[in-house]
């Protein structure tokens, strides 16, 4: 068998803001297909700024970020939405349309795989339909197809973003603090969703969270960001009370 | 130990301009006084106020509906047709004013504030002056009512149509970027589901307006019950006052409680 290749590479990668605020600094990174690789950090360590780096929601400043070894910072117009679609991405407020089905939000996911046109009159084919229907069944929401968005409850409406993320066939999931707004039943539920997805789809989790038990928990590898620098990275087993203060505080202990 | 702080006092600072305006609001209502003229009643006045009473307490019921297509109720009609149709073109025409005059983030400033005053430039015109332009430029009749009502309208609804804009929410359209979609399929597949409801519901409210204002504008010939209502009062026939009064009460309370009705159910 060949040898895996990294399915995201961060390559020197720097992020200032407009304002002078320093985001990224010279973050190397390499995560290899099926990893699910836990950001931790304080908030304002620049944990966000990474995740939508990786997508471009974010630009950065200088260095590059491939996927699958295809550079997504040199991307432009078609060949950036080509890359971005290999993505399924996880919001902390979920994101959703709230107005609108939960059919019509997971469709959501597969806008990359059709003109502009079809979406203007919103021609998604029945295969998609099934599509979206199988990842709510993945989720175990499938009954609530046809409810409207805004009448789930939280956790609920994060399990529909999960199913939206899916349908998009990606082959990364970048979750972007997504239990944050959730209570502990629900942040377990979602946390064991995306934990299946990683493990039976084979599907590569980005995750950042600001648990740190969840972290050691659902991880297999840990990333340690504090003020815009990489302080710890290695697998879980390594990440022991001494490192997680250090990520956290910044002294080392005893 | 520490001691309790008491309340402390609001800052007093304030007060002299408080005194100043009031002195000022005063001062304006005296001089406005001045400019009055005498304060007489015509010598008729008590003999006409009679009739108008007797006038409008004795409406003319045979006007409802004389079959002829010159009754009350072709009138409502056509008053309810301009209004219908105004608001449905000045909804179509706000569309771009209110992108253009919205002023979320990342936009130069001087964008949306150039579309905004454009649209305050819209609404100051009233409608009755916009309806005796367009009669100029196509003729008396409803045509010119509905242009009339339509140009107006777009100065209110597209700046209530940009705001709507302004407070959406905007993560929505954050998620189909990530999922690899262009900007138009961030209108399509985010902005616009979640503004439609919105955009609707703000174009009934007009609509609601449009009734009141459609049924005056037939006073400067503009088409709809304003113009049989005109020459009534120009003749002096109260009872028939009375009646078209009663049928525009009528329909603008309708048209209130229909349209309140949807929009409940929208949001």
């Amino acid at each position: 068998m060949a040898e895996p290749k990294p399915v995201i590479e961060f390559e020197h990668v720097n992020k200032i803001y407009s304002n002078g605020v320093v985001g990224l600094k010279d973050i190397e990174l390499t995560i290899m297909p099926g990893e699910f690789v836990v950001v931790v950090g304080l908030s304002g360590a620049g944990k966000s700024t990474l995740m939508r780096a990786v997508n471009r929601l974010h630009d950065i400043s200088t260095g590059d970020i491939r996927i699958d070894g295809e550079s997504i910072t040199k991307a432009r117009g078609k060949q950036l939405l080509h890359i971005r679609r290999k993505i399924g991405m996880i919001f902390q407020n979920f994101n959703l349309v709230k107005r609108a089905t939960v059919l019509k939000n997971v469709l959501t996911g597969r806008v990359g795989y059709y003109p502009t046109w079809k979406m203007l009159f919103g021609l998604f084919s029945a295969e998609d339909k099934q599509r979206a229907y199988e990842a709510l069944q993945t989720v175990e929401l499938e009954d609530k197809v046809y409810t409207r968005a805004d009448q789930l409850s939280g956790g609920q409406q994060q399990r529909v973003s999960i199913a939206r993320a899916l349908t998009q066939s990606p082959r990364i999931i970048l979750a972007d603090e997504p239990i944050a707004s959730l209570d502990p039943q629900t942040t377990k539920r979602v946390m064991d969703d995306l934990r299946r997805i990683n493990q039976e789809l084979g599907i590569t989790v980005l995750i950042n969270l600001h648990n740190v038990e969840l972290a050691l928990e659902y991880g297999t590898r840990i990333v340690g960001i504090r003020a815009g620098e990489k302080v710890f990275d290695g697998p879980v087993a390594d990440a022991d009370a001494a490192t997680m203060a250090q990520i956290y505080t910044g002294q080392e202990e005893g | 130990m520490t001691e309790t702080k008491k309340l402390p006092k609001a800052p007093a600072q304030h007060r002299w301009y408080f005194w100043v305006g009031w002195a000022l609001v005063l001062l304006l209502i005296g001089w406005s006084f001045t400019g009055m003229p005498s304060f007489a009643l015509k010598e008729n006045a008590v003999v006409v106020a009679k009739s108008m009473w007797h006038g409008l307490t004795h409406p003319d019921w045979a006007y409802v509906w004389t079959g002829d297509g010159e009754d009350l109720t072709n009138a409502l009609l056509q008053t309810f047709g301009i209004a219908f149709l105004g608001t449905f073109i000045s909804a179509i025409i706000s569309l771009p004013f209110a992108f253009w005059a919205a002023h979320t983030p990342n936009r130069f400033w001087l964008t949306s504030r150039s579309g905004k005053f454009i649209l305050t430039a819209i609404r100051t015109f009233p409608e009755i002056v916009m309806a005796l332009m367009f009669i100029k430029a196509v003729g008396p009749g409803s045509f010119a009512g509905v242009l009339a009502v339509g140009f107006h309208s777009v100065g209110m609804l597209a700046k209530l149509f940009s705001e709507a804009i302004e407070n959406m929410d905007s993560g929505a359209g954050e998620s189909v970027t990530a999922a690899g979609g262009n900007r138009l399929e961030v209108t399509l597949l985010a902005s616009l589901p979640q503004l439609l409801p919105e955009f609707v519901s703000n174009t009934l409210y007009r609509f609601e307006l449009a009734i009141r204002s459609a049924s005056i504008l037939g006073m400067v010939g503009a088409g709809g019950v304003g113009t049989p209502l005109i020459f009534a009062i120009q003749t002096r026939s109260w009872s028939r006052v009375g009646i078209i009064l009663i049928g525009i009460i009528i329909m603008v309370t309708a048209v209130d409680w229909l349209s309140g009705t949807l929009r409940k159910r929208l949001v």
